[in-house]
């Protein structure tokens, strides 16, 4: 386990180098959360809410997908793939902590900056200048930050999963490049999934992605309460495990080929 | 033949360093307001190179040869001094010089990455407008001398480092340039591939006349092609001249190696220093400027038995890298010394 | 003149074909990922449409005008992102980075025209079919009346956007000559020009839309000429010629940002990094 914490660790020092590009991140994660928001209240209308999205809660939706953007690397993540093409994740597979576990400590790392730095300055910065809606009760405060917790492992998982995609492919990079894609749509990142015809909704919640940014705006936002907040939580919760069986188990299958074709 | 194909006259290029300032808006400061400390990463330096020679051009790390060879290129704008290299100032006629060198690096291809050899070459004699027959007729010279037969189909990024360097040679050639410029062209090879690469840099110098402007850490490259030297240091130049000459000159201590006939215990000779006394075995040591050999050898058998001996004379590279950090040769005395790490910034841009 | 002009063509049609033979080498995979490009950008256009089922019009504009900008714009940038990836800051910033540049420099043709040449990503031609499918949509369905000037000026809106997107990655290549930190910042102009272009321009706040309307003539590319070809009145009720002259202002951002590139290069020259 402290080794877990070392990586852990060195992961965060590293993220907390990159000064330069995280200004440029930040700009450009405000910039394009005023178009965006700009788009849904003119979706909106006149209108005074939709599905009991408010205007304001509008606003709020884009301010926290912006800020969830580095924390959950909604853009992509590459890194577990270029360790397979270039040969170095043979080293890696070497090390006591198991691959998945590895890359879970970095990633840790790497997303607790996003979310401290990024994340809480974007909210901030809107805060201070736009209405926004913050989680109504304690108990959603409390529900959030499990949430948030459970949805980067959630995202972890399936970035990982992706990223075996390597093993199998020299141009995993297509691969990522569209299930990525998937993401951003079906998670409920590009647009509020209580806007899509019902159908679609339906279709998104019998994938994991809704529970990687959709349960946590739902939450934030008081747009569930109680049991069916503690429903949505529980489905996180089942999601995680799912995903962390499935990434073990192509792993598993992913390194047997790599022995077998010696890399 | 009179005149030189490099005439370089106090040539100099300083940079204005700005201090860095951190993050975005520091960069963004930098960008406008421009920098502050003036560096001289070559500090006046003259020299010139005649056709057909081929030079070798020595000195640490951050000394300023890569700037040097960036003007020579054409690549830099010098900040003072003359450059005249075939007619040409580099800088000013860009395109049209260029046509008229070739490179080599070795830590880097010229090649393009994803494209088999062959296309390389093809693109190559496009944009040097190399005529189809004098293409034909270099490319079946270098690809027997360069043994490129096994993987001119082969895309770059698939060769072995030897591989690609006689590929990126051959490139380098096609258009028959008359100066090639060569930086560090055997590093990371094998001694087999270092030979290979020596063997043809020797043949295009004398069989096509090609003058060879050689950077290389490596000193075997320079004792094995280079008559003569340039080494500079801190921008400035610290030697002009043969090699060999550098070596009686300033090659310091040599060693005499004596097997006396029977054990002695003292065996001090004036002038010289008893380095190892073991068994029957004795190394002395002894300057170059202080006692010459047959006379050492001369006092010691006149003292005692002497079965054998050798003198061994320095390593070309102790005594180079003797004349870097004893700062043998000094340098004519104009501005200040820039302080060492200055030159890093633009070592690794 | 025109023989450099001729040799600077023919040099750069070799460029090119050489980088189509590479890449061609996987022609499966090759056609694989144009299509997934294909798809997984109509997505988003696709759940747009699908929330602007119960959302009718965005600031007053319904799905096959919407459809119209965002067609032009994603086939626009899809054209330019081809033909302008050497400038690609992201990719030229690596070459500037890692020194690589000065190769370039060593070849005795116009480096301008190597850049161009350095990279051809056929990938994008995904990004295009996706933007050529939207449009069709929007034609099919917007009942646009069509008169001949009209599908006269349809591609010279189209070479504006590729000028001006392609004048921006420009600029953003030549600031690599100075930083490479901060090239996300970039991605503000180019990828959030994009964005912003495929909507109405009167749906962004004021100061946003006075930006990207006199300082960076973003709106004359696109929404413009949209108002003419949809024959939509502009609330902003600037004069009427604005709206035809999408190809100059493209073209005059593309100059500038030419003249900057020239401005980097020759620094580049005078300090090495």
């Amino acid at each position: 386990m402290r080794i877990f914490w070392i990586i852990t660790w060195h992961s965060i020092r590293r993220h907390l180098t990159y000064r330069a590009a995280a200004w440029a991140g930040l700009i450009t994660n405000i910039f394009f959360g005023i178009l965006r928001a700009a788009v849904l209240l003119a979706l909106l209308g006149a209108r005074a809410e939709l599905a009991g999205v408010t205007a304001q809660d509008a606003i709020t939706f884009t301010a926290l997908t912006q800020a969830i953007i580095a924390y959950l690397s909604i853009f992509g993540w590459y890194e577990l793939m270029n360790s397979v093409h270039t040969g170095q994740v043979s080293g890696d597979l070497l090390k006591p902590l198991g691959l998945f576990r590895y890359w879970l400590a970095v990633d840790l790392g790497r997303a607790g900056v996003a979310l401290l730095l990024r994340g809480c300055t974007i909210m901030l910065i809107y805060a201070a200048f736009v209405p926004i809606t913050t989680p109504p009760t304690p108990a959603h405060w409390l529900a959030l930050a499990v949430s948030l917790s459970l949805a980067w492992y959630i995202s972890f998982a399936w970035r990982f999963i992706v990223n075996l995609a390597a093993f199998w492919s020299p141009n995993a990079a297509g691969v990522g490049r569209f299930a990525f894609g998937i993401t951003w749509v079906l998670s409920g990142f590009f647009l509020p999934l209580r806007f899509y015809p019902d159908w679609f909704i339906a279709l998104c919640n019998a994938t994991p992605f809704p529970a990687m940014v959709n349960t946590v705006i739902e939450i934030y936002l008081g747009l569930v309460h109680g049991q069916a907040m503690l429903y949505l939580l529980a489905q996180q919760v089942v999601w995680a495990i799912a995903l962390y069986i499935a990434a073990q188990l192509i792993l598993r299958a992913g390194i047997r080929r790599l022995v077998i074709q010696g890399g | 033949m009179d005149t030189p194909l490099i005439q370089v006259t106090d040539l100099a290029k300083h940079y204005q360093v700005s201090r860095r300032r951190p993050g975005f808006w520091g960069a963004l400061k930098t960008f406008v307001a421009g920098g502050h400390t003036l560096v001289r990463a070559v500090d006046q330096i003259s020299f010139s190179v005649a056709r057909g020679e081929l030079v070798g051009y020595l000195g640490p790390n951050g000394a300023g040869k890569s700037t040097t060879i960036k003007m020579l290129t054409g690549l830099l704008v010098p900040s003072a001094g003359e450059l005249v290299v075939d007619g040409f100032v580099p800088w000013r006629a860009r395109t049209q010089y260029v046509a008229h060198i070739g490179a080599v690096f070795g830590q880097r291809t010229t090649l393009w990455w994803d494209l088999p050899v062959m296309d390389s070459f093809e693109l190559l004699r496009a944009i040097y407008k190399v005529p189809p027959a004098r293409f034909a007729h270099n490319l079946a010279e270098f690809r027997e001398l360069l043994e490129l037969d096994g993987f001119l189909n082969t895309p770059v990024r698939a060769l072995s480092l030897g591989q690609r360097m006689r590929a990126d040679f051959c490139a380098a050639m096609l258009h028959n340039p008359r100066l090639l410029f060569l930086d560090e062209p055997t590093v990371g090879l094998d001694v087999v591939a270092k030979e290979r690469i020596r063997q043809f840099i020797a043949h295009i110098n004398a069989e096509h006349g090609t003058t060879v402007l050689l950077t290389t850490h490596d000193l075997q490259d320079v004792e094995r092609l280079c008559r003569r030297v340039l080494i500079i240091d801190q921008g400035r130049l610290l030697y002009d001249g043969e090699l060999a000459h550098l070596q009686t000159r300033f090659g310091g201590q040599r060693e005499l190696v004596v097997d006396f006939s029977e054990v002695y215990t003292n065996v001090d000779i004036p002038d010289a220093q008893v380095l190892e006394l073991e068994g029957q075995r004795a190394v002395y040591a002894f300057q170059r400027d202080g006692i010459s050999a047959s006379e050492l050898i001369g006092r010691i058998s006149a003292r005692y038995r002497v079965r054998d001996l050798s003198v061994r004379e320095p390593q070309i590279e102790a005594t180079i890298r003797r004349i870097y950090e004893e700062r043998l040769l000094d340098a004519p005395a104009s501005a200040p010394i820039t302080p060492f790490p200055a030159f890093k910034i633009q070592e690794s841009p | 003149m025109f023989a450099t002009l001729a040799f600077h063509w023919q040099i750069y049609r070799r460029l090119i074909g050489a980088q189509l033979r590479a890449q061609m080498q996987y022609r499966v995979s090759m056609l694989f990922e144009i299509a997934a490009t294909a798809l997984i950008m109509s997505l988003f256009f696709v759940s747009l449409a699908l929330v602007m089922q119960r959302l009718e019009n965005i600031g007053g504009w319904n799905l096959a005008q919407i459809a119209f900008l965002w067609g032009m714009v994603e086939t626009g940038f899809g054209l330019m992102d081809m033909f302008f990836s050497g400038f690609d800051p992201a990719f030229f910033g690596r070459r500037v980075r890692q020194g690589t540049f000065d190769e370039l420099l060593l070849r005795p043709v116009s480096v301008t025209v190597q850049v161009f040449g350095d990279q051809f990503v056929i990938r994008r031609l995904g990004r295009i079919i996706q933007g050529l499918a939207i449009l069709t949509f929007a034609f099919s369905t917007g009942d646009i009346a069509w008169t001949a000037a009209k599908i006269a000026y349809l591609p010279l809106v189209l070479a504006g956007l590729v000028l001006y997107f392609g004048g921006l990655f420009i600029v953003g290549a030549t600031i690599t000559f100075w930083t490479v930190e901060s090239i996300e910042a970039i991605n503000v102009f180019t990828y959030g020009g994009s964005e912003m272009l495929a909507y109405p321009m009167h749906i962004y706040p004021d100061i946003l839309r006075r930006t990207f309307t006199y300082i960076l003539p973003a709106a004359l590319l696109n929404y413009y000429p949209a108002l003419y070809i949809l024959d939509l009145p502009d609330p902003m009720s600037l004069p009427g010629w604005l709206r035809f002259v999408a190809p100059l202002a493209g073209g005059l951002l593309f100059a500038g940002a030419l003249a900057f590139w020239r401005f980097g290069v020759r620094h580049y020259h005078s300090t090495g990094s």
